[in-house]
């Protein structure tokens, strides 16, 4: 290789490890022992693994119940992917192939609320899960997270993408829309669907608005506000903080590997050329 | 003709389910929201007397307001720039094929799945005054000591550098799809009529990145004046109101003072500063576009 060529793969490199090093860092700390954390020099290469670290969040659960908390966020986010993306797919293929009154109108307002940051709905949003009664409960978890804006336009472009030979010649053998959406639509939307899927899984998981006014009860809390509980709480434990955040990091890290290439191409994909 | 009716059933029988959900968690709270800034609305108040405009009229005069708009604007100004520098700089190495890109896309990207809790975990360790590696390897290169997260000035840049971290991948990843949709004879014309690298760069790659480097400028700044849980969570807006954000301005004023109807006119500000942030930042940059085209 020529030296600027070895130069840029130095400089890249290097960029890799700083992008990585606090990650690393959370890993190396959760299996450390109390007193090795507070040495001067950092260990990277942890002298005494331990998961005792682990085995005291266990023991925490009064308080702090990790378990429950990642259970939470684990129905939450199954709950939230399927119903997005069964929800978000119907009105996606509705807006892109189905000429039917007021769907240019209604395509429009939806189009338009991309604009209004989460925040504004946050404090309404509040007041309308307690006059339903669902403070605390999985519903306000859930329920509002069912779809969004985001999932129907992406799904919409694509689903426009798509050839319509194959559509016309179902319609003309007296195929039903709802089953061209069943058999047509949805098998050929399978890349889209995978992109929404992780994208919605992400945002999901990893929401921190939504479940902390959505519930306050120690035991609904979804991983991301319990931990934030967990690091007032034990603030000087930091072994046992990292253990917490590497049990919340973990689903999030296997799901990003495995779907990487559909986030690649969902990027594509979200209309930068529109 | 019984097709037509058929479609137009299902037409609306499949968009039902999305526009119920919408109609009660996005339309329903963004004009309620609207409604409650025009009231004296207090959690334990026993009226919400109407008000008008009378809670957007006293934020205009609120010291404290005007604290956190400033200090969302210093958020913005310190992770923008610098972080869409840094994410199409780290785009161009990956563009020019490298050995290993799909490791270090990998890398690059994987903070960005983090939650902010778990970010801002990591982060206040790195930063502890007196075991964070931050000042360890400070000190190696003969520096200060700095007090990061707990001194006035140092807090807010902190929190950006945090979140520059965070979210660089994101956009490299933007910035990257861009790159590679731009045709490869463009290049190629460029190099038989003797342009340098740098050439290149200025009259190929800069022009045809612009709708790609307008989105993603757009949507940083829409992004960072909505930050929220990085102060949340690690500064509780302090020190001295140094990381007090305009977002955490309307938590602290709904969820701990209990003054909804105040806190949705912050909301409705913030809404409104975005919306005239946006469209200058669009004229700006069409605009530009339309000159150097014409």
């Amino acid at each position: 290789m020529r030296p600027h060529r070895i130069a840029l793969h130095l400089a890249l490199g290097m960029a890799a490890i700083l992008f990585a090093a606090p990650v690393a860092w959370m890993v190396v700390m959760s299996i450390q022992p109390e007193a090795d954390i507070f040495r001067p020099v950092p260990q990277w290469w942890p002298r005494h693994p331990t998961m005792e670290n682990y085995s005291a969040l266990l023991q925490r659960a009064e308080e702090a119940p990790v378990l429950r908390w990642l259970g939470n966020s684990a129905l939450v986010a199954a709950a939230g992917v399927t119903s997005y993306l069964t929800i978000a797919s119907m009105a996606a293929y509705a807006f892109a192939r189905l000429r039917f009154p007021g769907r240019n109108l209604l395509f429009g307002i939806v189009l338009a609320t991309l604009v209004v940051p989460g925040q504004v709905t946050i404090i309404p949003l509040f007041l309308i899960l307690q006059k339903l009664h669902w403070f605390n409960t999985y519903y306000a978890l859930i329920v509002p997270g069912l779809s969004g804006v985001f999932g129907v336009f992406l799904l919409r472009q694509f689903f426009l993408t798509l050839p319509r030979e194959l559509e016309e010649a179902a319609v003309i053998d007296g195929c039903s829309h709802a089953s061209i959406y069943r058999r047509i639509i949805l098998p050929l939307g399978r890349p889209a669907m995978a992109t929404l899927a992780i994208f919605s899984f992400l945002g999901s998981w990893n929401d921190f608005m939504l479940p902390l006014i959505a519930v306050n009860d120690n035991d609904m809390r979804t991983l991301p506000v319990g931990l934030m509980i967990f690091l007032g709480r034990y603030s000087m434990q930091y072994g046992l903080v990292m253990a917490a955040a590497v049990v919340a990091t973990i689903p999030v890290l296997v799901m990003f590997l495995l779907f990487q290439r559909h986030i690649v191409r969902g990027v594509a994909l979200s209309g930068l050329k529109g | 003709m019984r097709q037509r009716t058929e479609e137009r059933v299902t037409g609306w029988l499949f968009v039902a389910p999305y526009l119920a959900l919408f109609t009660a968690f996005l339309a329903i709270p963004t004009l309620y929201g609207f409604y409650i800034s025009l009231h004296d609305w207090h959690v334990l108040g026993r009226t919400r007397p109407f008000i008008g405009f009378g809670n957007y009229s006293a934020l205009l005069r609120d010291d404290l307001f005007h604290r956190a708009l400033l200090n969302t604007a210093i958020f913005a100004l310190l992770t923008v720039l610098p972080g869409n520098a840094l994410s199409l700089l780290l785009a161009l190495g990956l563009n020019a094929r490298v050995r290993g890109e799909t490791l270090f896309k990998t890398l690059y990207y994987m903070p960005v799945v983090l939650s902010v809790a778990v970010t801002a975990i990591i982060w206040r360790w790195l930063y502890s005054a007196e075991f964070g590696i931050m000042n360890h390897y400070l000190s190696l290169f003969g520096g200060p000591r700095l007090a990061w997260l707990n001194s006035p000035e140092l807090a807010m840049p902190s929190l950006a550098l945090m979140s520059v971290w965070w979210g660089a991948g994101g956009n490299m990843l933007i910035y990257l799809a861009g790159l590679r949709g731009i045709p490869e004879q463009y290049y190629e014309a460029a190099r038989i009529d003797g342009a340098g690298g740098w050439n290149r760069f200025r009259y190929v790659t800069a022009p045809m990145l612009r709708p790609t480097l307008l989105f993603c400028l757009i949507m940083s700044v829409i992004g960072s004046s909505q930050v929220f849980g990085q102060s949340y969570i690690l500064t509780g807006g302090g020190p001295h109101y140094s990381t007090l954000t305009v977002v955490l301005y309307m938590y602290q004023t709904g969820f701990s003072l209990y003054r909804l109807g105040y806190a949705c006119a912050v909301a409705y500000m913030l809404f409104a500063v975005i919306l005239g942030v946006t469209a200058v930042q669009y004229r700006i940059i069409a605009g530009r576009s339309e000159e150097a085209s014409a």
